[in-house]
């Protein structure tokens, strides 16, 4: 009689590694104790179902179609500044990306002082710093632009880094070996191969940044933000749908010229990816 | 005259593995050299050596006389070219861009933040390009091209740079035979025609012998023969590809009888 086969894991004796197996238990009852600490109940997040129920309800009214022209001016604002403290960003940390790279910085103090200042700007959120930038240099889109790039640096800055530590070394070694400088072995060798993680990075943070930028509003640093929470306070609910919409469609439309932009630049050509 | 002087030349890496052991040569100028010897017997090294892509342990390796140290890599690198098994194209960038990164080492950075050439670089770009008969791919990315091709890109690569010294290591270990010896005959005619110094290292003993001015054989770190093609006989093949410990080596007599 043959032995009934049995399941496996591809480990010497069949087991899970044991460093798993604790991790995961320690990960159960690290959540189990910490839970109540942060007020998760079931029975209040259950018997709430009616109340959300009752708010969402209240937002199917006919929409206000006269708020539309001004709706879409905010919605400009939001996308300018949106745009402008990306590319304001992008500028400021390309550099900063091959300071933090481990293989591309000039010395590993460079790289330990870079990562710091990024992880230092990235530590407070966008809000935070449009408070500190309205307060230096008045109401309006410019400390949010101000805010939105300071942050994006820091998450950038990281991203590039962590880009261009993956390139293919022997590219590098090719370009090096033929006699190119520094900066040259950059240019040349790490940046090209980095592009596409690096545009993958933009254009996630552009949707990121669209809505971060949303809620600038809410201290005065301009966008759509001060609309949506004055609505929410006004209980306008014939406006939130519209402001909510209105996002989710940049938002899309942001993710559908990702994809475009992306296997552009994987395949060199307009080919989609799914026609194979 | 001695284009490569390799004095006494020893290297250990750091985890512990002596990879050259003591190794002395010259290299006449002109002349094409291929490098035999066994997987880990210290043929990349020692290539690696000739570029400052390596520095040795002790002792020196001098290009036309200057030796090669950390303060003028530059210098060095910009006379001598390197073609890889693995071509180390940038994939992302056209072939003639890859070409034109041969040039970077004769121009400051000034014109490279902005990717910008002179127009005698893309002459000379062109031109080499013609050389390896790509030009109809020069605006082609690198990585659309064929492993024969991409070899012819790497070669056109080292030409564009006007280099003294080509170092070839395995450049034909990952291409069919047809590409393989399109590539041979490539390093041979620019070794007769342009005076360029070729320095290869082979798996191909055949390919060796026909190609090869001078052959060098390395076993574990050491040079066990020199001498022209004619000399490389059956025993001295065997003093090459011996291996340690084994006393009845079938595999090297299969693989010697065929070779």
């Amino acid at each position: 009689m043959t032995p009934v086969s049995t399941w496996r894991w591809p480990t010497p004796n069949g087991l899970p590694p044991r460093s798993l197996i604790i991790s995961a238990l320690v990960l159960l009852c690290a959540l189990w104790l910490t839970a109540p600490i942060v007020e998760v109940d079931f029975v209040r997040l259950f018997g709430s179902i009616g109340k959300m129920a009752k708010f969402a309800g209240q937002m199917y009214v006919t929409p206000d179609w006269h708020y539309v022209p001004q709706l879409l001016r905010k919605m400009l604002e939001t996308i300018e500044m949106t745009v402008l403290g990306t590319a304001i960003a992008i500028v400021i940390s390309l550099p900063l990306g091959i300071l933090a790279a481990h293989n591309a910085t000039p010395h590993l103090f460079v790289y330990r002082l870079t990562r710091d200042l990024l992880s230092l700007m990235r530590a407070l959120p966008e809000l935070v710093w449009a408070l500190v930038f309205v307060s230096a240099v008045g109401l309006g889109p410019l400390p949010g632009v101000m805010a939105l790039a300071f942050v994006t640096v820091g998450f950038m800055g990281k991203f590039f880094a962590e880009s261009i530590e993956v390139v293919d070394p022997k590219a590098v070694e090719g370009v090096r070996a033929h006699g190119a400088g520094w900066l040259q072995v950059r240019l040349f060798a790490m940046l090209p191969q980095a592009l596409p993680d690096i545009v993958g990075s933009v254009m996630y943070i552009l949707d990121h940044n669209l809505r971060a930028a949303a809620i600038l509003g809410l201290v005065g640093a301009g966008g759509i933000g001060y609309d949506m929470v004055m609505s929410m306070r006004m209980f306008q609910y014939d406006r939130i749908p519209l402001i909510a919409l209105s996002i989710y469609l940049v938002v899309t439309a942001l993710d559908r010229a990702s994809d475009y932009l992306r296997s552009r630049i994987i395949h060199g050509s307009r080919k989609s990816t799914f026609a194979t | 005259m001695s284009a490569i002087t390799i004095q006494s030349v020893s290297k250990r890496f750091p985890n512990g593995f002596e990879a050259l052991k003591g190794i002395g040569a010259e290299i006449q100028s002109g002349s094409f050299t291929v490098i035999l010897g066994p997987s880990g017997a210290g043929k990349s090294t020692l290539l690696r050596l000739m570029n400052g892509l390596e520095t040795p342990t002790t002792g020196e390796v001098r290009i036309d006389g200057v030796t090669v140290d950390s303060g003028k890599l530059r210098t060095i690198r910009s006379k001598v070219a390197m073609v890889f098994q693995q071509f180390n194209l940038v994939d992302r960038l056209s072939v003639v861009t890859n070409v034109l990164t041969g040039r970077l080492g004769h121009r400051s950075w000034v014109g490279s933040v902005f990717y910008l050439f002179r127009k005698e670089d893309m002459d000379i770009a062109q031109e080499a390009l013609s050389r390896v008969a790509l030009t109809d791919k020069a605006w082609s990315r690198a990585d659309k091209l064929s492993g024969g091709q991409q070899q012819r890109v790497g070669i056109a690569r080292a030409l564009a740079q006007h280099p003294k010294v080509i170092l070839a290591d395995e450049p034909v270990a990952s291409l069919d035979p047809v590409s393989s010896e399109e590539i041979m005959n490539l390093l041979r005619e620019i070794c007769d025609r342009d005076g360029i110094t070729v320095v290869v290292n082979l798996h191909q003993v055949e390919l060796a012998r026909r190609f090869a001015d001078r052959i060098i054989g390395m076993n574990s770190g050491k040079i066990v023969f020199d001498g022209s093609p004619q000399q490389l006989t059956q025993s001295a093949l065997r003093t090459i590809y011996q291996r340690e410990g084994i006393e009845d080596d079938t595999s090297l007599d299969m693989a010697l009888a065929y070779a």
